[in-house]
């Protein structure tokens, strides 16, 4: 009998642990949660550790320069300004490319450097993921795909960079940026009022 | 281009957005899935003329690893019926419209066009034109269809959503089945959607997606269903979240289908 307990309390702690358990293939990042910590190189060979960052404030955006929706808030200098807005406010601003090697969006780190100087992009670093970790580990499926992490380390966004899915540059004057709603809310230490929308873009080239 | 040649005061009719894509390209449906963008149309119509939405056919599943895209590869049609006023003079009407689409292979090229189309106005009703009569057949049979007779309920799982349903009586024997989602935030869209077959109806496992809308929502979208002879069939499909605890499905006001497997 007690054996028998022992055997449906381990099944019981199976199937919990299954259905808990995230599904390991499709792993993602999910507001309210530990963002995924990573490691990754920047172009200038230094090591990125979202760990580094604890007490602050952390914005991924997955880049690709010859994606025209990212020409869209690049060709606009929106995407420039918020870079410059919020890390002067102390955010920390990592553009992530998880492009493969040869893919559509790759370069080496000095026509990255290259390429951010000509247009006038201002992130905290720039990381290679060539192997696609991060982006797998985030679920980044787009250029650019968004994620807010909190100094807690807690993602407390993921989506978008707004809500005016197109590559017309005449739409950012009037679409919803909820990178900046999110980011505004959350320094003023109010909730995020748009935690999750629908990303837009060209596909990650994993 | 247009089905008809020739037009008629307070007939509607209809034309379409003819899309061919290089191989290896495509181009996207309403809901692009994780990239892309849907195909637009803005329209220039002379007085009292009203255009319809784009009607959507189903469309198939690209995916480059981790990304699920939803589109249309080698050529598309996409019809939108034109209701003209009651009264037209005689002559000839021009539609315009501005068509935005976005093509990708690796990469992307938005693509855009002004486009016109001149319609002659007839007072006896024109036949279809034989040289697009055939491409809005096709694309009329790939459009899904109302879901006479079927019976669509969703529940939540952990981890997991069920898309529980059974087809009409009548239908062929079904092989396979794969879920096209209308909205994003619902469900992951490169997630297997394995199908089983239950007690009188069949079931689509699908994976919410990560951060997806809570609660979720109803399922809405397309059903695409392959029967054992090789054909497809599209239904749309609006199934309900239901509570937990039991199949009972509800769906369009039809009979539950468990109540159907007890006779």
């Amino acid at each position: 009998m007690r054996i028998h307990t022992r055997r449906a309390a381990a099944v019981a702690a199976a199937v919990a642990a299954a259905l808990s358990m995230p599904t390991a293939a499709r792993a993602a990042a999910v507001v309210g949660q530990p963002a995924p910590v990573f490691s990754a190189k920047d172009t200038s060979g230094a090591t990125q550790s979202l760990s580094a960052y604890k007490g602050k404030y952390v914005v991924l955006e997955w880049v690709n320069f010859e994606c025209p929706f990212v020409g869209k808030h690049y060709g606009s200098g929106h995407m420039q300004k918020l870079q410059k807005d919020y890390t002067g406010k102390g955010v920390v601003w990592l553009s992530v490319n998880s492009s493969a090697t040869g893919k559509q969006g790759y370069y080496t780190p000095d026509k990255i450097d290259a390429l951010v100087k000509e247009k006038g992009a201002a992130p905290s670093a720039y990381l290679i993921d060539t192997a696609g970790t991060i982006g797998r580990a985030y679920g980044a499926r787009s250029t650019p795909h968004m994620f807010i992490i909190d100094p807690r380390g807690t993602l407390i966004y993921a989506g978008g960079i707004d809500d005016t899915p197109s590559t017309d540059l005449a739409d950012i004057k009037t679409a919803k940026n909820y990178v900046q709603a999110a980011l505004d809310e959350a320094l003023a230490g109010k909730p995020v009022s748009t935690p999750t929308s629908a990303a837009y873009g060209c596909s990650v080239k994993y | 281009m247009s089905e008809r040649e020739t037009i008629r005061a307070g007939e509607p009719f209809w034309v379409g957005l003819h899309l061919r894509m290089a191989p290896g390209w495509h181009t996207y449906w309403k809901n692009p899935g994780d990239s892309g963008l849907p195909t637009r149309l803005r329209w220039t119509l002379p007085a009292d003329f009203q255009a319809g939405p784009i009607q959507w056919p189903y469309p198939r599943a690209f995916s480059q690893g981790p990304v699920t895209s939803y589109g249309y590869e080698d050529e598309v049609l996409l019809p939108v019926k034109i209701t003209p006023p009651a009264s037209l003079a005689a002559g000839e009407v021009t539609l315009a419209a501005r068509a935005d689409w976005l093509e990708c292979q690796e990469a992307c090229i938005p693509g855009r066009a002004e486009l016109s189309l001149v319609l002659p106005v007839r007072a006896a009703a024109a036949p279809p034109s034989p040289a697009w009569a055939p491409a809005f057949a096709d694309a009329r049979r790939r459009l899904p269809a109302e879901p006479a007779g079927w019976a669509f309920g969703a529940q939540e799982m952990p981890q997991k959503v069920w898309l529980v349903f059974r087809p009409p009586r009548s239908r062929v024997p079904l092989k396979d089945a794969r879920f096209f989602p209308d909205q994003p935030l619902v469900i992951d869209h490169a997630a297997p959607q394995p199908l089983s077959r239950g007690k009188g109806a069949w079931r689509l496992e699908l994976t919410p997606a990560p951060n997806a809308r809570r609660p979720l929502p109803a399922l809405s979208g397309v059903l695409v269903i392959g029967g054992a002879g090789g054909q497809n069939e599209a239904v749309r499909v609006e199934a309900r979240i239901l509570d937990a605890g039991g199949l009972k499905m509800a769906g369009g006001g039809q009979r539950p289908p468990a109540q159907e497997g007890k006779r």
